[in-house]
């Protein structure tokens, strides 16, 4: 070896690599082309105007289906949304049952209904029969996990002859008819059946609107069902894209690339035209849970003490612009009857105990106005004298320790009509000793009591009348701090009417809707 | 023992593969690791409002076959992918395979649009040294401008807000969701290729001088070689050391950009594998590490090769300079500036309360009351800023400088650190998190172990790069003929010169760390609302960046403060060293350097003679 100087400098005498310049650009200009020859783009789903009349509707869903359109799932909601899907029955404004598939109904005995069946066909052109129904129901029944709405209940369908189904349950339901209303359960042909561990609703269904493409969970194409037994849809078809993030769902709408963009956050709320926004009350409160069997709330003093510390309508006016409402009770706006027949809670203990008192507030960052709600709580919470930790995390990684008792209290957005369009039912769930989902960890034996009596009646109105009751019971407790009735803000394109805005956020898309 | 360095023999590839088989396992053990529950992770992905009653989760459990233990079900799938297939979806139910490659090459094309975003960025980072010194008028000028600086700094996701919010809505200019053709791929691509291209820039910008300096380009100067022809050979000479680098952007790229996957509605690898990892769903989990991996592995055997065809000769031969800049920079006010701006702002926002609200002054444009404005619950944007200073940059500093001290140590040993390099970085980052929450549990120090767990690779590879090339220069050849022993090259010769850049490296990163640190919340780990931690503030404004945008500029720019900083006042991060005769190369032509270096002259004598013997 020589010494360093002597050295000749490698890029200037190793020229026979200079030539090699041009076929090293060709080779990286062809591996950034590769990937654009085997088709990376997602197809379009471009619509055009059908020569049938009508034009396609453009919808921004939220979520995207999760379980590949079963109808089982929260893809249910999905589906009846999309007016793909349909059940018995339906629920009306005011959270009675309404024919749907089923003309009228009666209740043979305690345990056996018979629903009547209205003409119709399925999508892919076979009637709909009492067999084929008992079918569906059968299905529906012995899902794993269960549909929602049946969860708990035993029940056997079966063709009672003429256009009549008979619908048995082990114990007797006095609210079939609104828990068949439930997307969970729908009415779909034997087709759909016809694969052993899948159930396709893709052509099988009975409502206006078919599946006829699915691109992963980007794109679902949707076209007109002109048998349809309620008439013929007004668009000629659906072009469903699944846009999970909210600023880009109202960025589609703004575009002009969707003419309905489900679920504008309130976030990007302003940014929309005012004749654009729709707003719906919904069945979903937000409200603070106090942990009831340990820690400082395990004290009703202290409970009424956080309970008076907080003010409900800065959350409504501050953290949702004014898009929802300061809440009332359990059960909000959107129940129509909830706010004639509300009782007054009773028996609530005088508030002391704050001052000093460390309580540790945990929330779910899924919604992004949650985090927001339990800021503004801390701030009204230190001011009553309590010290507050927050804890914020991703719902699945939180849910187990707020069940487990871990936080003092938990702020959460819960639908309380669950799936059962029942209202007695979340009460059940949420607030008795044997609750699934207790995350007050509330046992109480007036509100057992109020509960299972509420759960007894069958007339609709006065069972209502008695979930009013044991909601009264509940707040009197003080382990529930209702917040806020959010409202959903539905983002519609100037030149579309007809979209379907349902407080029990079922439906969106109808025979109706168009442009 | 140069060679050995520069080929990966069969003790790197099964080493790679042992890395990739217990990742693997990793990811097969995670619920078990993290003491979570799959199947209510999984029942929650389904349908989040479902009630996780016992017999629901009993009827998924049966359903996956989850109480079959985790290894079981783990050799389950290894033995279907080997007969290509990789399973079912624990969520879908659907093929994983398809939906898998679906997405990665969708992500590969973003990240081709990415690269070239970058490589242009790049190339202009560096537009100015280039031509400065084909034309031998670098000398004595202040390193590069700061715009870089400041633009490898800011956030993806916030770039691709701005961009989503004005060029695709306000100005309707090009597509701001979907992606169903090339003009969709603009905008994605500019929000990722910026800030990377931004930072390979720099670090590209930073070596140039050192090429313009070494003797070939001098006598190619000499020669009356065109300055176009000496700035292609001199990026030759320096692209090698970014190679691995650009490697690792590559990949990360491809399962990272969670963010800017989401802004677009793209659907890609990144939010495939967060949802997954997330919801636990294993298979899909498992399938895309492996593609990540495998892409990763291809990546670097690319970069490898590339820099062999580069300079590989030159490395075989031991017949390269040592790449440093002719004259250490002259002091410069800068840092002094930017460090004082944002001292000024911190002062100022210490003063007033990060956490007072009040909702009915929310989202206020900045006034005199509050200069930063307001956030979305009207708090004070500069209080928050102030007070969020010291946690951020505490806890960002002790990450970087511990990955900083990993990646140098690892960095030294590049057939040990470069499997793993590759690998943790082809890991998305959530994963990543949850694997060392598994092994860590979730104390206070888990998010800083796992940034750190991350963040040493991009340091690692840097140095191998230039250890690489210092190795096969021509003065360690000289210095170990008279005598030198390893320690003693590694002491006084390797680490004085690639410390410098590396360390420059990590300060331009730092800011990337404090988001990192950040987007673990959601985990539960690190900082919690309403803590005013700067990477906190960043995404929770972020919704309101069209809205309201001084609440993601004000702690984006206080950011980009801290990377101008590391970047200016990098000149003086250099360790105090022995002065060396090649050092001075390309100054001789230096007119206006000729009096300092008449003082040197003892330094320029060698020098001048070895350019004498390469005309003659």
């Amino acid at each position: 070896m020589g010494t360093p100087a002597h050295q000749p400098s490698p890029p200037l005498t190793k020229k026979e690599t200079m030539p090699s310049l041009p076929r090293r650009r060709r080779f990286v200009a062809g591996l950034l082309l590769t990937p654009l020859l085997s088709g990376c783009f997602a197809s379009g789903g471009e619509d055009s105007s059908d020569a049938a009349g009508g034009s396609r509707l453009r919808v921004a869903l939220a979520f995207p289906p999760a379980e590949n359109f079963s109808p089982y799932g929260a893809d249910a909601t999905l589906l009846s949304r999309l007016g793909v899907t349909e059940g018995l029955t339906r629920l009306d404004a005011n959270g009675a049952a309404a024919p749907a598939l089923a003309e009228s109904w009666s209740r043979e005995n305690d345990r056996s209904w018979l629903f009547t069946l209205r003409e119709a066909t399925f999508q892919d052109g076979t009637e709909v029969t009492p067999k084929a129904v008992a079918a569906s129901l059968t299905h529906a029944a012995r899902a794993e996990p269960a549909t929602p709405a049946l969860t708990g209940v035993e029940l056997t369908a079966e063709a009672a002859g003429g256009a009549r189904v008979r619908v048995t349950t082990s114990a007797p339901d006095p609210v079939l008819p609104l828990r068949l209303s439930s997307p969970g359960v729908p009415v779909l042909s034997a087709k759909a059946y016809a694969k052993k561990d899948a159930v396709r609703p893709v052509g099988t269904a009975t409502g206006p609107f078919e599946i006829t493409d699915v691109t992963g969970t980007t794109v679902a194409t949707l076209d007109r069902f002109d048998d349809y037994w309620g008439g013929r849809a007004q668009a000629s078809g659906v072009d469903a894209k699944f846009i999970a993030d909210g600023t880009a769902r109202t960025n589609a709408l703004r575009t002009g690339e969707t003419d309905i963009a489900e679920a504008v956050p309130v976030s990007q709320a302003a940014s929309l035209d005012e004749g654009d926004r729709r707003e719906t009350a919904t069945t979903r409160t937000t409200s603070l849970l106090l942990n009831t069997k340990s820690g400082a709330f395990e004290d009703p003093k202290v409970r009424a003490a956080a309970r008076e510390a907080i003010d409900t309508s800065s959350l409504a006016k501050g953290v949702y612009e004014g898009h929802a409402d300061p809440g009332a009770g359990i059960y909000g706006p959107a129940l129509t009857w909830a706010a004639d027949k509300r009782v007054k809670p009773s028996g609530r203990a005088r508030a002391a105990g704050a001052q000093g008192t460390t309580i540790t507030v945990a929330t779910y960052d899924n919604r992004p106005e949650l985090p927001e709600v339990a800021q503004v709580l801390e701030q009204q919470l230190e001011k009553a004298g309590f010290e507050v930790k927050l804890e914020v995390r991703e719902y699945a990684r939180l849910e187990s320790d707020a069940l487990a008792g871990k936080f003092d209290a938990f702020v959460s957005a819960r639908n309380t009509m669950l799936d059962t369009g029942d209202p007695v039912s979340i009460l059940a769930g949420d607030h008795t000793c044997d609750g699934s989902y207790n995350l007050a960890l509330l046992c109480d034996k007036t509100v057992d009591r109020a509960v299972s009596q509420a759960g007894s009646i069958t007339d609709t109105a006065k069972r209502q009348g008695a979930a009013m009751k044991a909601e009264a019971a509940v707040l009197g407790t003080d382990a529930v701090v209702p917040l806020v009735h959010q409202r959903i803000i539905t983002g519609v394109g100037g030149d579309v009417s007809g979209v379907q805005l349902d407080p029990y956020e079922r439906s969106l898309v109808g025979v109706g809707t168009r442009r | 023992m140069l060679k050995t360095v520069v080929r990966g023999g069969a003790p790197v590839l099964l080493w790679r593969a042992v890395l990739v088989g217990a990742l693997l396992c990793g990811v097969g053990l995670l619920p078990w690791l993290t003491r979570t529950d799959p199947a209510l992770t999984v029942l929650k992905a389904r349908s989040a409002e479902r009630d996780p009653t016992p017999e629901a989760l009993e009827a998924i459990r049966s359903e996956l076959e989850l109480d079959a233990g985790p290894l079981r079900l783990l050799g389950a799938w290894l033995g279907g992918l080997l007969r290509g297939d990789a399973g079912r979806s624990w969520i879908s139910g659907a093929e994983v395979t398809p939906s898998v490659l679906e997405a990665l090459g969708v992500s590969l094309l973003l990240m081709a649009g990415a690269l070239a975003v970058a490589v242009i960025t790049a190339g202009a980072v560096c537009a100015r040294t280039l031509w400065l010194g084909s034309r031998w008028r670098l000398a004595g000028r202040p390193s590069g401008a700061t715009g870089s600086a400041f633009l490898s700094t800011l956030p993806d996701f916030l770039i691709a807000s701005v961009l989503a919010a004005v060029v695709g809505v306000q100005l309707g200019w090009l597509p701001a969701l979907g992606w169903y053709g090339p003009q969709w791929m603009v905008l994605p691509a500019l929000s990722l290729g910026l800030p990377a291209g931004a930072l390979l820039g720099r670090l590209l910008d930073d070596m140039l001088p050192g090429a313009f300096a070494e003797p070939w380009a001098l006598a190619a100067a000499a020669r009356g070689v065109p300055g176009r022809g000496v700035a292609r050979q001199a990026l030759r000479r320096c692209v090698p050391g970014l190679l691995p680098n650009t490697g690792l952007f590559v990949v990360g790229l491809t399962g990272g950009a969670v963010a800017v996957e989401q802004v677009f509605d793209i659907p890609g690898l990144g939010r495939l594998t967060l949802q997954a990892a997330v919801a636990q769903d294993l298979p899909v989990l498992q399938a895309g590490t492996t593609a990540l991996v495998l892409l990763a592995a291809v990546a670097s055997g690319l970069a490898r090769l590339a820099a062999r065809l580069l300079v590989g000769p030159a490395l075989r031969d031991g017949a390269l300079s040592s790449l440093h800049r002719p004259t250490p920079t002259r002091p410069s006010t800068l840092p002094l500036l930017y460090g004082g701006l944002l001292l000024g702002a911190v002062a100022l926002g210490l003063d007033r309360d990060p956490v007072a609200l009040d909702t009915m002054a929310r989202l206020q444009s900045p006034s005199w009351d509050h200069p930063f404005g307001t956030d979305a619950l009207g708090r004070d944007v500069l209080a928050r800023v102030g007070h969020g200073a010291w946690d951020t940059l505490a806890l960002a500093v002790a990450v970087s400088a511990a990955a900083l001290a990993v990646g140098v140590v690892l960095g030294l040993l590049p057939r040990f650190s470069g499997p793993p390099a590759d690998t943790v970085n082809a890991v998305p980052p959530v994963l990543a998190a949850l694997l060392v929450t598994g092994v860590a549990g979730s104390g206070a120090s888990t998010p800083a172990l796992a940034v750190t767990a991350v963040a040493w690779a991009p340091l690692a590879a840097h140095t191998s790069a230039l250890l690489q090339q210092e190795r096969a220069t021509t003065h360690l050849a000289a210095t170990r003929a008279l005598g030198a022993g390893p320690l003693y090259l590694l002491r006084r010769e390797l680490l004085p010169a690639v410390l410098p850049p590396v360390v420059r490296h990590a300060l331009l990163r730092l800011p990337g760390v404090a988001l990192a640190l950040a987007a673990l919340g959601f985990l539960g780990l690190g900082a919690q609302p309403p803590s005013p931690e700067w990477g906190l503030l960043l995404s929770e404004n972020q919704p309101y960046a069209e809205r309201a945008p001084w609440a993601v500029l004000a702690p984006a720019a206080a950011l980009a403060l801290l990377g101008a900083v590391a970047v200016t006042a990098g000149g003086g991060v250099r360790l105090p060293r022995l002065p060396r005769p090649r050092r001075s190369g390309g100054a001789v032509f230096e007119g206006e350097m000729r009096a300092e270096h008449e003082q040197r002259s003892e330094e320029r004598e060698p020098l001048a003679a070895s350019s004498m013997g390469e005309r003659s």
